[in-house]
């Protein structure tokens, strides 16, 4: 059967490409911001600050060219859904970005010589791994349409949610002076930016499960305790 | 290179174009002088009867009746009378059994049934049938035979309503094929019956065809002399028919043909008189179809 | 809202209380002595009209069928325009077909108010019911068939007369009871006409634009107070301005005449239909093309999440 419509299948696949190129981009952002965090790099820091435009563009572009191609081309079925999800992940990837920017604005804060607990800094090197690792595997799952392997970063994101909760404890427990406590401090929200980095890797995976199977359904719900107890129980 | 420009290619254009203008001349020449032979001779024809015939035309000529004996005092009342009444009375019979008929084959008839199909070919057949063959059956069957209505107008209007009867079914059925199918698969779904969609739809839109078609059937019909003759219509009458099934009648086709071969010539003059009232009453009949037509046709 | 789904998407809404009362015998079946006439409707308004309240108080969701079509086939000469089709159509929506050329969608539709009894070489085998009546039983009339399920075509086919005329055709023709001035006027007034040609009911219809003359159409076949409306892609020869006119109008009419609408134009049917119903086409072992239907659903399903791979391949138009 030739295929009809290629003009439009073309922009779709572009905008696709596009929207999964910007999920690279928030992950290399992520392994600098990492880098930085780890290594006291100032002036990395403030590179990935200046580089979120770059996503931050991608984002307008992609927009734009979703809202251009529902107008000319009225998607239904499967292409509108697959439209409806793009758009939910651009806005995911930027936020990421934002995310990034965020941690890599505390890393001047931290003081010269900070003094650098072991527990926290070698936990809050696992969340970046980790949280690089769930943005490719995101990646991977949208653009390949596996669920299972979407639903599987619930389960990895658990660990992130975990990491958070030990660097949290961690971190009031630090009593050595005011300079560890603000150290503390600033690690405590870097974690809890990485943790939110994790969620919208989870959310790229719901929107992986929509577009597959017509259904939106939160992998995890805040709301509804006992879908995680559920889970973990 | 542009055509202005290069020589060569002018001389080429130009010297294809002049052959092809000469000959799309030539060809409009031949096209004009055929016509102009066919004008040529009708025009000699209607010439040499106008300048025999019209000093005889008069309401004289129009309401004496026909003398063997003196041909000054002769005229045309009872044959015009007869041709005028011959056509009232094949209108009568044809209009409503044509009409019929075009509306059976078109709506009811099963296109599937071989007697349906035999109809149809048949009818296209008859158009072709010599006049006097028709002359010949009014003779068996309406004149003698089981109706014996003996040589009066009735069997005379009868006989030529069979010969233009196949006309009337042709043009009766393009007509109502003109009627597009939307007009009638409309009626039908707003409920109507296939009857009241034929006779609320399909008739009026078919009338201007049918009434062109009858009027052109009827003047076809004015004409035909052979089958009057084998009817037995009358020359030299002199009365007219008041009784359609019981007097003997006569026709202006007859009465011509009975002055054209008389010996004198003041009769022959006659003749010349009575072709020119019949040409001007085909006139008439063929400008109301033409009017009928232009007036009152449905363009779909 | 239950749905049974064991035969390829056909949706039983009926409950069992109604379909009794739809079938049960008709109070005066002697009346008008030997002429056939169609029994249910006369009934069945009254059933519906009972049925409505009782709906209405059971609440969103629960409608009367309106069709209830089980193996439709229709044949011309012997070969299947469309095959096994299985679908209620409910009451006081809009339902749409859609589906490639030659996929039956028109041989479907007709079927609904025995049109195709005018093709002398169509077979009808299946049941077609009307609140509850089996519109192909011997003793139905179709003229009446036909009063209660009005058409409108693809091309605006005014007739060669006024627009008075035009309107007043079919209650004429059926003998409807009623001051005839009235009825036009109501017709026209429900076919979005009446303000444009108030003044002009006596000019001929020819006069008309496009979209004047469909919306004239659509005000004919109101004139003999249907139950529904058979509308067999009824916009596609207007112009974009007309075919919105027509659609806002298929809204306001909704509420008293049900709509089932033949289009090959997806879009509308997302827009206009309640449910949608796609038929696919197959091509037999000599190469005759006939339809199916394939899966019928509401529409906003039927155009977000298809449950059958031909309908989203149709839908999104990478196919036919």
């Amino acid at each position: 059967m030739p295929e009809t419509r290629v003009h439009f299948a073309d922009e779709l696949r572009r905008l696709e490409e596009q929207t999964l190129g910007a999920l690279d981009m928030v992950g290399e952002a992520c392994a600098r911001t990492l880098e930085a965090v780890l290594h006291q790099d100032v002036e990395l820091a403030s590179y990935v600050v200046n580089d979120d435009d770059r996503i931050d563009g991608r984002y307008l572009e992609v927009h734009q060219g979703i809202l251009s191609l529902m107008a000319r081309q009225a998607p239904v079925a499967t292409d509108l859904r697959l439209i409806a999800a793009l758009l939910d992940v651009i806005r995911s990837v930027e936020r990421m970005g934002d995310q990034c920017v965020n941690i890599c604005k505390l890393v001047p804060l931290a003081g010269r010589e900070p003094p650098v607990e072991r527990e926290i800094l070698a936990r809050v090197e696992r969340m970046g791994r980790q949280a690089i690792s769930q943005v490719a595997q995101c990646k991977h799952a949208f653009a390949r349409r596996d669920v299972a392997l979407a639903e599987d970063l619930v389960r990895q994101d658990d660990e992130l949610d975990q990491l958070n909760r030990e660097i949290f404890r961690l971190a009031l427990e630090l009593g050595d002076g005011h300079h560890a406590r603000e150290w503390g401090m600033h690690m405590m929200l870097v974690a809890r930016q990485l943790e939110r980095i994790g969620d919208g890797a989870v959310d790229v995976g719901e929107q992986t499960a929509f577009v597959v199977t017509g259904l939106f359904r939160e992998f995890t719900d805040a709301s509804h305790p006992e879908i995680e107890a559920r889970r973990v129980g | 290179m542009s055509v202005a420009e290069a020589p060569v290619a002018r001389a080429v254009v130009r010297g294809s174009v002049r052959g092809a203008r000469v000959r799309e001349a030539l060809f409009r020449a031949a096209l004009l002088l055929c016509i102009g032979f066919a004008m040529l001779a009708l025009a000699v024809l209607l010439a040499d009867v106008a300048v025999d015939g019209l000093p005889v035309l008069s309401l004289d000529f129009l309401t004496s009746f026909p003398s063997q004996v003196f041909p000054e005092r002769s005229g045309i009342q009872s044959a015009l009378v007869g041709t005028l009444l011959l056509m009232v009375v094949c209108a009568v019979f044809i209009v409503p059994v044509g009409t019929a008929t075009a509306i059976y084959l078109e709506e009811y008839a099963d296109r599937d049934r071989w007697w349906n199909r035999l109809i149809e070919v048949n009818v296209q057949n008859l158009v072709a049938v010599p006049s006097i063959v028709y002359g010949i059956l009014g003779l068996a069957f309406l004149v003698r035979g089981p109706l014996e209505l003996g040589r009066v107008l009735l069997a005379g209007a009868l006989t030529l309503g069979l010969l233009v009867l196949p006309v009337v079914i042709i043009v009766g059925r393009e007509a109502i094929r003109a009627v597009p199918s939307s007009i009638r698969e409309g009626s039908l779904a707003l409920g109507a019956t296939q009857w009241q969609t034929i006779w609320k739809q399909i008739l009026p839109g078919a009338l201007p065809g049918i009434a062109t078609g009858v009027i052109l059937a009827l003047s076809r019909a004015i004409g035909e002399t052979a089958p009057l003759i084998v009817v037995g219509a009358a020359a030299f009458a002199r009365f007219n028919p008041n009784d359609l099934t019981n007097d003997p009648f006569s026709a202006l086709p007859i009465q011509i043909l009975a002055w054209v071969q008389a010996p004198q010539e003041e009769f022959r003059v006659l003749a010349a008189g009575a072709i020119l009232v019949l040409l001007a009453l085909l006139l008439v009949m063929n400008a109301g179809a033409i009017h009928l037509r232009n007036r009152y046709e449905q363009r779909w | 809202m239950g749905r049974d789904d064991g035969k390829d998407g056909t949706m039983r809404q009926v409950t069992e209380p109604e379909k009794e009362r739809a079938q049960a015998p008709p109070p005066d079946a002697v009346a008008s002595g030997g002429r056939p006439r169609m029994l249910a409707p006369e009934l069945g308004h009254a059933a519906v009209s009972g049925a409505r309240h009782a709906t209405a108080d059971a609440g969103a969701g629960e409608r009367e069928p309106l069709f209830e079509i089980e193996h439709l086939t229709v044949r011309y000469g012997g070969r299947p325009a469309v095959n096994d089709a299985s679908l209620d159509v409910a009451e006081r929506q809009i339902t749409a077909l859609i589906g490639a050329s030659g996929c039956g969608k028109s041989t479907f539709i007709r079927a609904l108010n025995r049109m195709n009894d005018l093709i002398p070489t169509a077979t009808v085998e299946g049941t077609v019911r009307y609140h509850g009546q089996d519109l192909y039983a011997p003793e139905v009339d179709p003229v009446l068939v036909r009063k209660r399920i009005g058409m409108v075509f693809q091309k605006p086919n005014p007739f060669p007369k006024s627009i008075y005329d035009n309107v007043a055709f079919g209650p004429r023709v059926l003998g409807m009871e009623g001051e005839l001035d009235g009825i036009v006027e109501r017709a026209l007034r429900r076919g979005a006409l009446w303000d444009e040609v108030k003044d002009r009911l006596k000019h001929n219809a020819f006069g008309m634009s496009g979209g004047q003359q469909q919306r004239l159409c659509i005000a004919r076949a109101l004139a003999t107070d249907p139950d529904v409306l058979l509308m067999d892609e009824p916009a596609s020869a207007l112009d974009p301005i007309s075919t919105a006119r027509i659609e806002d109008l298929m809204f306001e009419l909704k509420e008293r005449v049900s709509i089932v609408i033949v289009t090959h134009n997806m879009q509308q049917a997302a827009r206009v239909s309640d449910m949608t119903a796609f038929f696919t086409v197959n091509v037999d072992e000599t190469g005759h093309r006939y339809g199916e239907v394939v899966e019928y659903d509401e529409t906003e399903k039927v155009f977000t999440n298809p449950s059958d791979p031909r309908t989203e391949a149709y839908v999104t138009g990478r196919v036919g």
